[in-house]
């Protein structure tokens, strides 16, 4: 179980929000999308869509390009090579957490972890 | 939170993580534009076969290169078609209304695909010259298009959505396997009357999906860009 902690506590917490993570996912398997895309596929508002979005790009892991397509305008998004690194690490470090979930017996009823995982939670 | 659910919690984390990984794949036939590419494809093939069929014996293009030139010029056009048609959906209707998307090329991903096309290429090729042996060409491409459908059915499990497109799969192979039964001079004489069948189903399916999607999206207001 300690394991199984270490290794989410060590998980990027600017990619472990679950609002970015779906961001993150979203952009991982594209080249490049634009706003709207994201707004269709995320659901969230406008506002949150682009304080997440700004988040990751002071992270370096998204680049943000203002454009336009004919006359209307258009916001391109893209990972950078970090942000897809990060990514990876991210994605390596929950399968760690994943595989020990697994391999390790049933602790005691007693074990409490909710406190712990509170603890990587970044705010939103 | 004991350790089940964590266990639990980390399984749910990887299927979401693995759900929106696949959404941009998904996301690229939301309009029915690879349904009707196929569809115009298929067409293209019938209607170049049927020219073929309907050409005298003695005429220059049945033979040598300008048959070939005549093939040719048919597949530039049928590619031509699809590109633009597609294009033009995506620009006028799809991107507007919910958002532009460049997919990713991965190089290993390009060779899986061709590596799959070529052997179901050499399959393909090989099932041809086995029935041309045993004089049974009708079931040789009977069996031919089914494995096409077959390849539509699997992007449907793996879609996910419009389960009515199930309907679609059932009437081709139904229709096919009518064709093979009942009608086995048709498919014995050429190729264009079960291609020009498979074309319409998917030209259909692919019509009806970017109906059903014009009716659900509304383009945003402006300023959500």
């Amino acid at each position: 179980m300690n394991e199984q902690l270490r290794v989410i506590s060590e998980l990027d917490r600017v990619i472990h929000e679950p609002g970015r993570l779906m961001i993150i996912a979203l952009l991982a398997a594209v080249k490049e999308c634009d706003f709207l895309y994201l707004l269709h596929e995320t659901e969230m508002n406008k506002g949150n869509l682009s304080s997440h979005l700004a988040r990751l790009e002071e992270a370096g892991y998204v680049e943000i390009e203002k454009t336009y397509r004919g006359k209307v305008p258009q916001t391109l998004l893209r990972l950078t090579g970090s942000g897809r690194a990060a990514f990876e690490e991210y994605r390596k470090g929950l399968k760690a957490a994943f595989l020990s979930a697994h391999d390790t017996d049933a602790p005691p009823a007693d074990i409490k972890i909710e406190e712990s995982l509170a603890c990587i939670k970044s705010p939103t | 939170m004991t350790k089940t659910s964590l266990s639990r919690k980390l399984d749910g984390m990887k299927d979401n993580l693995q759900n929106y990984m696949g959404r941009a794949k998904r996301y690229n036939n939301i309009d029915g534009t690879g349904e009707m590419g196929m569809g115009i494809m298929f067409l293209g093939f019938a209607l170049l076969n049927c020219l073929q069929t309907a050409l005298p014996a003695n005429s220059m293009w049945s033979h040598g290169v300008a048959s070939m030139l005549l093939l040719f010029a048919g597949i530039l056009l049928t590619l031509g078609l699809i590109h633009w048609s597609t294009k033009a959906i995506k620009e006028h209707i799809t991107w507007p209304r919910t958002g532009y998307v460049a997919l990713r090329r991965s190089g290993k991903a390009s060779w899986t695909v061709f590596a799959l096309a070529a052997c179901g290429g050499a399959v393909a090729a090989s099932l041809m010259v086995l029935a041309a042996r045993h004089n049974a060409m009708n079931v040789a491409e009977a069996v031919y298009l089914a494995m096409l459908v077959g390849i539509y059915a699997i992007f449907i499990y793996l879609s996910g959505e419009h389960p009515w497109k199930w309907l679609v799969v059932i009437a081709m192979v139904l229709g096919l396997l009518a064709m093979t039964l009942l009608v086995p001079s048709i498919l014995m004489a050429s190729w264009w009357f079960p291609m020009l069948f498979l074309s319409l189903g998917w030209l259909g399916s692919g019509g009806a999906t970017l109906y059903l999607y014009i009716r659900h999206t509304q383009p945003p207001a402006p300023e959500a860009q």
